[in-house]
């Protein structure tokens, strides 16, 4: 399995993706943090605390991953059906239900990972330059931080959830736009839903409408090669 | 006489419409088999049915003597393909989509991919993206790959789409001697009758979804002599002097004036010689040849109007 999707890594080139996902890290962390600066220049300040700054930070790099696992999903399945590369896939004497699981899993562990990886990054960053820019008055202390950690990771995988929902649009028509744009309405729908009304309410659609996603995108994925090995390659 | 692959009643439904109907066909190991038939006549299908990317509707496939089915995977790593059209990662090298093949059929022999790219003459490609390749060179690189795992079993789909006529032959060389060196059964398909000619030890000839016949090369060589056509006026008179002058048996009467000397140890000469010799007025002679592709004509022709 490792083996497979490692073989996916090289085939498709994807450490090519690096960049983008700095790119997209630096990108975040400008915004928000420019949102913050300029608000306190104007003498308004937009947030007070470490928490309210990564609620913000957090919506974007659950959007931007979204859209960019959906990239990735369109490259890795839709594109080798779109090619017909799939039937040369299909013509290895391999489970053909394991290649599709090694591709699911790498969209999956990438959107995890990548959120991860952002989030800590972005926390470190408002870390250390918080004392020397000041986004916000209150001071970041790591117990704050830690206690984010867990939320983190439970978001995180939610998301690698949802990120495979573009895949049932993308299949129907083996189109690149379609999965690409159905992430993009995934993405804005869910995170208007996270971020609007008072916080309790909010918190219970964050654990609900997610979680019921998130087991969607997972039954999309399963349904998307349980039949696999029955099924003509058209 | 052993055979790799066997199907029997092979039937594919497509949207209510047969396209392979209870197909029969036997392939012998270690020899070249030529599929022909017009375009749409089902070879793709078949091919992609033996290789599992289509499932049959009914009947079946027994491939290296064991059945195939939905999760047959083991027998793939014994074939090497190219089906429709050779399909690559359009862009990584050649080299690099020959070492990924490798690896996804688990043979770890490097060296088999220069020696498989020295066998189709492709050289210098190693920095060059599939994209920008030819068909022709598309085609093969296709060949390279299918036979980099030394595979005992080739499919390959209208291998020679592309090529130009010098490339033609050295796939047609090419592939007789890894019939005949490596020992390799190859499954062709093609259009193209001379080529089928050339090639194949046996022809199987498909259209509108049935396989009309099975033959070997052999047999039809057998039954497509050449004659030589004689056309006279008094035909019993000739007969008599190819008899007993020239001493033939192998001829027919086809009518009143016609008669057909298949017996190929006289020649035309011999025969008008002996005719006029005898006072027999000879209206015309020619030599006839009835080649491969009159017979297939035929063949078709026949069937298409039964069909």
């Amino acid at each position: 399995m490792v083996k497979l999707m490692k073989l996916e890594w090289k085939k498709n080139q994807l450490s090519s993706y690096f960049k983008g996902l700095i790119i997209c890290i630096v990108g975040i962390f400008a915004a928000v943090s420019l949102m913050a600066w300029g608000s306190k220049v104007e003498d308004d300040l937009m947030f007070t605390d470490y928490v309210e700054f990564m609620s913000l930070a957090n919506i974007f790099i659950r959007i931007v991953f979204i859209i960019f696992s959906s990239v990735i999903l369109s490259r890795l399945v839709i594109d080798e059906y779109r090619n017909k590369t799939i039937q040369l896939l299909f013509s290895y004497p391999l489970k053909r239900k394991k290649l599709m699981q090694a591709k699911l899993s790498i969209i999956f562990a990438f959107c995890f990972f990548s959120i991860i990886i952002s989030t800590f990054i972005i926390s470190m960053l408002v870390y250390f330059l918080n004392p020397i820019i000041g986004f916000f008055e209150t001071p970041v202390s790591l117990n704050v931080m830690i206690a984010t950690v867990p939320t983190t990771f439970i978001s995180a995988f939610m998301i690698a959830g949802v990120s495979l929902i573009p895949l049932y649009f993308g299949m129907r028509k083996k189109s690149t736009a379609t999965t690409i744009t159905s992430a993009v309405l995934i993405s804005f729908l869910i995170n208007g839903n996270v971020s609007s009304g008072g916080s309790q309410v909010s918190l219970f659609q964050f654990i609900g409408v997610p979680i019921t996603l998130c087991l969607l995108g997972l039954l999309i994925g399963y349904l998307s090669y349980h039949k696999v090995e029955k099924l003509d390659l058209a | 006489m052993t055979y790799i692959l066997r199907t029997n009643q092979l039937t594919k439904v497509f949207q209510g419409k047969e396209v392979v109907s209870a197909v029969n066909m036997n392939v012998k190991k270690g020899e070249i088999y030529g599929f022909l038939g017009p375009n749409g006549a089902g070879k793709t299908t078949i091919m992609k049915m033996i290789t599992n990317l289509i499932k049959p509707t009914s009947g079946d496939i027994e491939i290296f003597g064991e059945k195939l089915t939905n999760t047959s995977y083991e027998v793939l790593k014994r074939m090497g393909t190219i089906i429709e059209y050779p399909i690559f990662y359009d862009k990584l090298t050649a080299r690099e989509n020959l070492y990924l093949h490798c690896e996804y059929m688990g043979y770890y022999d490097k060296k088999s991919i220069d020696h498989a790219l020295d066998l189709v003459k492709l050289h210098n490609v190693d920095d060059k993206k599939v994209k920008d390749f030819s068909l022709g060179m598309k085609q093969r690189l296709g060949i390279a790959r299918a036979i980099t795992t030394k595979p005992e079993l080739l499919i390959l789909d209208e291998p020679i789409n592309g090529l130009d006529p010098i490339g033609i032959k050295e796939l047609r060389d090419l592939f007789k001697m890894l019939c005949k060196e490596y020992g390799i059964t190859l499954l062709v398909s093609s259009h193209i009758l001379a080529e089928m000619e050339q090639m194949a030890d046996t022809i199987g000839v498909i259209q509108n979804g049935k396989l009309i016949k099975e033959v070997s090369m052999e047999n039809i060589n057998g039954e497509q002599t050449d004659y030589i056509e004689v056309t006279v006026q008094d035909i019993k008179k000739a007969a008599y002097i190819l008899d007993h002058h020239l001493g033939l048996n192998n001829y027919k009467i086809m009518n009143e004036k016609n008669i057909r000397i298949y017996e190929m140890t006289v020649t035309q000469q011999e025969i008008s010689k002996a005719l006029i010799l005898n006072d027999i007025e000879i209206e015309s002679i020619n030599k006839k040849h009835s080649s491969l592709e009159e017979y297939f004509m035929k063949l078709m022709n026949g069937e298409g109007i039964h069909a």
